[in-house]
């Protein structure tokens, strides 16, 4: 039996925020507990402000947990050293605009601990595997929104890691650039790889996930596994409806 | 070591394409439209004119350079969240704030460098051979452009505010440049709390004293406990500004 990938016990977040005197506090996450196994791909899913990405932040020392622990790859966070083995994609592509492609996947390469000897033919090979082999020397300002999105996920995967932590990695891309983010997951979980990745869109969590996992309100709702869903067509819609509240301060469209 | 370097190298790149060096041109600028302005107005005079302006000119324009540069440093990464990236990989924190410092540091000095070589090969054309001393002074210039620098780096991530950062960079900056004026204020002054008030400002600004180039100039050579007391000196003050930021930026979360 081995360790999971990432534990989380007990887990929670409350951010404080003082003004003028005058503290006010936002439940991020409350008592998460949540294992994912190795070589499993794991989908968070939520409204907007279930706690999604604060949980994402907490396991990638971003944030400091309020209570509770949280294990990655058998050490506990933050730590940095396993921040090595963890490649991450945020939901946008917050990249230095000013650099060259090749420059950027560099410097990402330095940072992962890439070995300089090799390093030169593992960013050339990178960007061509995200295919980005003709802008290597462009400047990431002259990108498009699916070419740093590509960028992005170049950064995440040069150092080989074992666990890929994607945060949104769909929202707001053409159904082509979903395919092929939706191959490109179920490539890794080939590799042997985990993946642990957020999302709004049900139908993709659907096709590629082996488990997931619905926080609402900062609370882990529910957790389901495919066999679960896929007996009956739109079983994890339903489920997701039903489970989920909003907190978002907003109510439901009337038809009336 | 090697973070250090990949952070060093991406920010002073990002400095050069964002033309930092443009300031060497403004200066260039500067310098020549005052030597015909100076030339005009004191002819004997030319050539110490020109020094002390070309030298005053090179120094403001380099610590406008670094205070700009270095309050935008990192709460520009944070906004942009690209200091998010950063810090999903392996990076020890105090390591990415030295790259950033340092890379910033260096793309500043270039351009001190730059326009000093503009300066200098202005003055030599007009026949001025004090070469030693210009070094000299371009040091001492150096040493207050790596304090500055500290200072509005810890008080960037101290008040999390471009602007306040600025205006207090700019104050200390200023507050600096009068420490013997404050000092005997201080010590004139009757009322206990005007006393202690200076004095802590004191105690907290700057003291660009110690990197007053004209009595090495006047007596001719280097008194090298003088030299040493201004190296350890700016060692020591942008050490502890840098601990302070460290100690800061350790504590934030993004």
């Amino acid at each position: 039996m081995t360790a999971p990938a990432l534990r989380f016990r007990n887990v929670g977040k409350i951010y404080r925020r003082s003004h003028l005197g005058r503290l006010t506090e936002t439940v991020g996450l409350t008592g998460l507990d949540l294992d994912v196994e190795q070589g499993e791909v794991f989908g968070l899913l939520g409204l907007n402000g279930s706690g999604k990405t604060t949980a994402i932040k907490l396991l990638m020392g971003l944030h400091l947990p309020t209570t509770g622990d949280i294990e990655v790859l058998g050490k506990r966070v933050p730590n940095v050293d396993v921040l090595a083995r963890i490649g991450y994609a945020p939901e946008a592509a917050y990249l230095n605009r000013s650099l060259t492609g090749r420059e950027h996947l560099r410097l990402f390469a330095a940072l992962s601990r890439v070995p300089a000897q090799g390093r030169e033919a593992k960013v050339s090979g990178m960007m061509a595997q995200v295919g980005l082999a003709h802008a290597l020397d462009k400047r990431l300002s002259e990108y498009s929104k699916g070419m740093l999105q590509r960028a992005s996920l170049a950064q995440a995967l040069i150092h080989d890691p074992e666990l890929v932590v994607l945060d949104e990695p769909v929202t707001g891309l053409d159904p082509l650039a979903i395919k092929e983010v939706r191959t490109l997951i179920l490539w890794l979980k080939g590799k042997g790889k985990t993946v642990l990745f957020s999302s709004h869109d049900i139908s993709e969590v659907e096709k590629v996930c082996d488990r997931i996992g619905i926080l609402s309100g900062g609370r882990l709702a529910k957790t389901m596994t495919q066999s679960q869903w896929r007996q009956k067509p739109d079983t994890l819609e339903n489920v997701f409806a039903a489970t989920v509240k909003r907190t978002d301060g907003v109510g439901e469209i009337r038809l009336d | 070591m090697g973070t250090i370097k990949a952070v060093f190298t991406y920010t002073f790149r990002e400095h050069v394409r964002h033309k930092v060096w443009l300031s060497s041109a403004l200066f260039g600028l500067v310098l020549i439209m005052g030597g015909m302005i100076v030339s005009a107005l004191a002819a004997e005079e030319r050539g110490r004119i020109l020094l002390d302006l070309g030298l005053a000119a090179n120094e403001t324009i380099a610590l406008i350079s670094i205070v700009f540069l270095t309050v935008h440093l990192i709460l520009q990464e944070i906004e942009t969240r690209a200091v998010f990236l950063i810090l999903t990989h392996p990076v020890v924190r105090w390591h990415y704030l030295l790259g950033r410092f340092l890379g910033t540091l260096a793309a500043v000095s270039v351009g001190l460098a730059a326009m000093g070589i503009i300066h200098w090969g202005l003055l030599h054309a007009l026949g001025w051979g004090g070469e030693g001393s210009y070094l000299v002074a371009w040091l001492c210039s150096f040493g207050k452009v790596a304090v500055m620098g500290a200072l509005a780096l810890l008080l960037s991530l101290a008040l999390t505010s471009e602007a306040a950062a600025m205006s207090f960079s700019s104050f200390f900056w200023i507050l600096g440049h009068f420490t013997g004026e404050i000092r005997f204020v201080a010590e004139k002054s009757g009322s206990p709390l005007m006393r202690s008030v200076l004095l802590a400002f004191l105690n907290i600004a700057p003291d660009f004293a110690h990197f007053d180039y004209r009595n090495a100039w006047h007596i001719g050579t280097i008194d090298p406990h003088w030299a040493l007391a201004a190296t350890a000196y700016a060692v020591a003050y942008a050490g502890a500004c840098f601990i302070l930021s460290v100690q800061v930026f350790e504590q934030k979360e993004f």
